[in-house]
């Protein structure tokens, strides 16, 4: 009879996979029921802690779930206060932030001084935050770092715990003190990593890196790792930016899976189609109605191994390089829409001090890049030029196109090397070739796109460039009287860059959003190019 | 019977560990040649010292070995041995619990084989026994028709097809008619839902076991079909046993070793299958966790998986080697 009990487990396994499989359908998407928006999550998130979020996609959760001190606006792109109840400096360097009185956390804690104060303490005290650097700029700073030898081993552990340029003057005061003027400091305050956290929060940092305590108009229910994250609205909030029609929000998290069949079948509010589905989606013209885009802020570069002796060390080979690829064409080929072709260094609109056309070697221009690269001595015979890039599959489209438009304009031989541990290749000094970069900003000021260019000694960083002039000019930026005349200084540094070459724009992402009938005033954030959801309505 | 069971757990134990220094090996390797995964951490910005070395430790790689090419690293792998033999399977490169990731993606992977697992034996048994029995018949030359065509179309083709074309329609229609509340919509989701694990994850399983049945059937036929011209049911037949009886009993018993076999065997091969299978239906489960970790040198994740993936594949083998015995009365372990 064993055989038979074998087909019977076989049988009883199948009705049980078919009832249990039957059984579970409910709460979907109710004419009058709540109304739960369904967005998605594109790459992998690890964490939801604040000071250590900065992917796209844990900046846009936490958006909705925190509230910083200042937001920004979509059309300037400029700061305005929102938890601060003003931002003041005489100096640019002592800053006295006044915060709303009677805010609160999700769990009843005040929203006050001590509550940024100890979540920026907290923040510049653990180096293996993502949101660490930002608190380079605090006075203190330097005495919380632990002693670390030319190994790279902790030699010394520091005891300090507080930025000493970080005071509670009382409950709703913070004064802080930063090491040098620097006018763009409000800017910097709308940034994730500049969230307050509840003293619950800090008791227990892990449980708080999956279910965030906020002060946002959502509350996240449950984040099950890898799948997805639920939130609801929370009954309590009191301030005034916060979507009304929505009632819950769930993120489907993807991994960089394509989530387009999902919204064609109706299961998400918004999504954009793979490449292979684009021309589709484009035809379709009641599809169309309902795209969303905006520029986009993340610049695509490229760089070159300055640290090494070779013909990039000329500045008329690097103008050769740029003016032989033909931007224009391999973006409009390989975007999809999600790209412009770049000609400057900060994006143009998308922040203040972005403008077009900064670069002026970022022309298509065959003619003059076979003169130039004459002018720096030709390509050495017999070699060959390697394109550093990471894995990405979208990356190697491109490069293999700009390799192809070098290789056709100015002969030069190419060959692609594709590495799954490309940055760490890069912050290595290991290209011996030119290599893809990509920057992606983290608050809205073409200083954040500039900045990471100041390595402060010569062949020090990604590129092995450094300009003392460059590096003077930021600082006179940093330490100008209103932010206007420090954007002003900070495009003289571009301008600086510009005239030195040292990397090459190639292109910036563009935003663009298909989503569901049901919603409107869909507007995408200039600056993340993620759904503006504070700003959504919800028709049923 | 206990002693060989013994046995084959002591064998299974040197096998882990040998599975586990080689993977150790060559993940440390890769570290060493490719770079600090701490490092791309930082993106493009310029960390400093202070940072890179809190993010090492954060990582676990602050041991300097890391740093050497060609050092095995034996210290940071015998401390691992020693969580491990503590149940503690560690951590990912960000600090998830291992075991925390696998209780949350193992269960779709088990849902996704129980599925295969089904649809092998359905298939395999139904449509192989059919063409064993019938030999030569227009149904014997259709099931091996069919079971080339399968060959030939690749797994991903068929899940493709079936997400990009199939499912919209499909689950639009299914809405429409069964109403948004009832299961047909949920089995033709084009991605995995985990509200709905099982429904979602059906058809998917069920397309995974169809491409992997091919040989699945030939390989019933192929041993019901020797089974057929075996003295023993010859015997069978000269006793008047009436045909059903030795069908059931004599053929597709005796036929069933090389299958069970298979089971155990194409368990391993599967779970590259559900690598695929979870990346197009967005599933989360061993095979995708596996991938990524692979991929991003989290040498502690793909430690900790393989050495899980390991033990259940000797289990599963053990088990096959215990069935044997249920199944082949000549078969004894001493």
């Amino acid at each position: 009879m064993r055989q038979a009990r074998i087909a019977t487990f076989a049988a009883g396994a199948a009705v049980v996979a078919l009832t249990v499989a039957g059984c579970t359908p409910s709460d979907t998407v109710e004419d009058d029921g709540p109304v739960t928006l369904k967005l998605t999550i594109d790459q992998d998130m690890e964490t939801l802690f604040p000071g250590d979020s900065g992917i796209a996609d844990n900046i846009a959760i936490l958006d909705v779930v925190y509230d910083g001190l200042v937001r920004y606006d979509p059309e300037t792109k400029e700061p305005y206060n929102y938890v601060a109840e003003s931002i003041e400096s005489d100096d640019n360097t002592v800053w006295t932030i006044k915060i709303k009185p009677d805010l609160t956390f999700q769990n009843g804690e005040p929203v006050d001084a001590a509550a940024f104060a100890r979540s920026w303490n907290y923040t510049a005290g653990h180096p293996e935050l993502y949101s660490n650097y930002f608190f380079e700029r605090f006075k203190g700073y330097e005495e919380m770092q632990d002693e670390i030898d030319d190994e790279g081993e902790v030699v010394k552990e520091s005891p300090v715990e507080e930025l000493s340029g970080l005071t509670v003057a009382d409950d709703l005061t913070l004064e802080v003190e930063l090491n040098a003027p620097f006018a763009g400091f409000a800017t910097m305050l709308g940034y994730t990593g500049f969230y307050p956290v509840a003293q619950e929060c800090l008791d227990d940092v892990e449980a708080c890196a999956v279910k965030p305590i906020g002060n946002g108009p959502f509350q996240i229910t449950e984040w099950d790792q890898g799948v997805s994250v639920d939130a609801e609205r929370w009954a309590d909030y009191t301030l005034d930016e916060t979507p009304e029609d929505i009632d819950a929000i769930n993120w489907r998290e993807y991994a960089g899976a394509s989530s387009w069949s999902d919204f064609e079948a109706g299961d998400l509010d918004v999504s954009y189609p793979p490449p292979a589905d684009l021309a589709a989606a484009q035809e379709d013209p009641e599809l169309s109605e309902r795209l969303a885009e905006a520029p986009g802020a993340a610049l695509t570069y490229i760089g070159f191994p300055l640290y090494e002796d070779g013909p990039w060390q000329d500045k008329e080979f690097r103008k050769a390089i740029s003016m032989a690829i033909d931007r224009e064409t391999i973006v409009d080929q390989l975007s999809g829409g999600l790209a412009t072709p770049a000609d400057s260094w900060v994006v143009p609109d998308g922040v203040p001090g972005g403008e077009a056309g900064t670069c002026e070697w970022c022309v298509f221009d065959p003619e003059a890049a076979k003169a130039a690269l004459e002018k720096a001595g030709g390509w050495p015979d017999g070699e060959t030029l390697t394109i550093g890039l990471s894995n990405d599959e979208t990356e190697i489209e491109y490069f293999k196109a700009i390799g192809d438009s070098i290789e056709a304009n100015l002969g030069i031989p190419y060959e692609l090397k594709p590495n799954p541990d490309f940055s760490s290749v890069r912050s290595e000094q290991g290209f011996d070739g030119i290599f893809r970069n990509n920057w992606f900003p983290d608050y809205p000021l073409n200083e954040n796109y500039l900045a990471f260019y100041a390595v402060g000694e010569e062949g020090a960083g990604n590129f092995g460039w450094y300009d003392k002039e460059f590096e003077d000019k930021l600082a006179e930026g940093d330490q100008a009287a209103t932010l206007d005349e420090a954007v002003v200084k900070y495009q003289e540094a571009e301008a600086i860059l510009a005239e030195e070459f040292p990397t090459i724009p190639f292109r910036f992402n563009a935003g663009a959003e298909y989503y569901s009938e049901r919603l409107d005033d869909v507007v995408l954030d200039p600056f993340s190019g993620a759904v503006r959801v504070r700003a959504l309505t919800v028709t049923e | 019977m206990g002693r060989y069971v013994l046995r084959r757990v002591a064998q299974a134990v040197g096998m882990l560990f040998l599975v586990m220094f080689v993977l150790h090996l060559l993940t440390t390797l890769a570290i060493q040649l490719n770079g600090n995964p701490a490092l791309a951490f930082f993106g493009d910005k310029i960390p400093s010292p202070a940072q890179v070395a809190a993010v090492e430790q954060r990582f676990g790689l602050d041991d300097p070995c890391y740093d050497q090419p060609g050092n095995p690293c034996l210290g940071p792998f015998v401390e691992r041995l020693g969580q491990y033999a503590q149940g503690d399977l560690g951590t990912n490169l960000r600090g998830r619990e291992v075991t925390d990731i696998v209780a949350s993606a193992a269960p779709n992977t088990l849902r996704l084989f129980v599925m295969v697992t089904i649809t092998w034996l359905v298939l395999g048994m139904v449509l192989g026994s059919v063409a064993a029995r019938w030999r030569g018949s227009p149904s014997d030359h259709g099931i091996r028709l069919t079971s080339v065509l399968i060959d030939a179309l690749p797994v991903f083709v068929l899940l493709l097809v079936y997400k990009e074309v199939v499912t919209v329609p499909l689950s639009g229609w299914a809405k429409e008619t069964f109403g948004e509340d009832s299961w047909p919509p949920y089995w033709f989701k084009p991605s995995f839902d985990p509200e709905h694990p099982w429904a979602t994850v059906a058809v998917p399983g069920i397309l995974l076991g169809l491409a992997g049945s091919a040989a699945f059937i030939r390989l019933v036929r192929a041993s019901q079909l020797d089974s057929y011209g075996g003295d023993h049911v010859r015997t069978a037949r000269s006793k008047g046993l009436n045909e059903g009886r030795v069908v059931v009993h004599h053929v597709v018993r005796n036929s069933s070793i090389p299958v069970v076999t298979a089971v155990g065997l194409t368990f391993a091969e599967a779970l590259s299958g559900a690598v695929i299978t979870e990346g197009i239906m967005n599933i989360y489960g061993m095979g995708g966790v596996l991938w990524d970790a692979v991929q991003s040198s989290d040498v502690g994740l793909v430690l900790g998986i393989v050495t899980i993936l390991t033990a259940v594949t000797v289990l599963v083998m053990i088990v096959v080697d215990i069935a044997y015995a249920a199944l082949d009365p000549r078969i004894r372990y001493e």
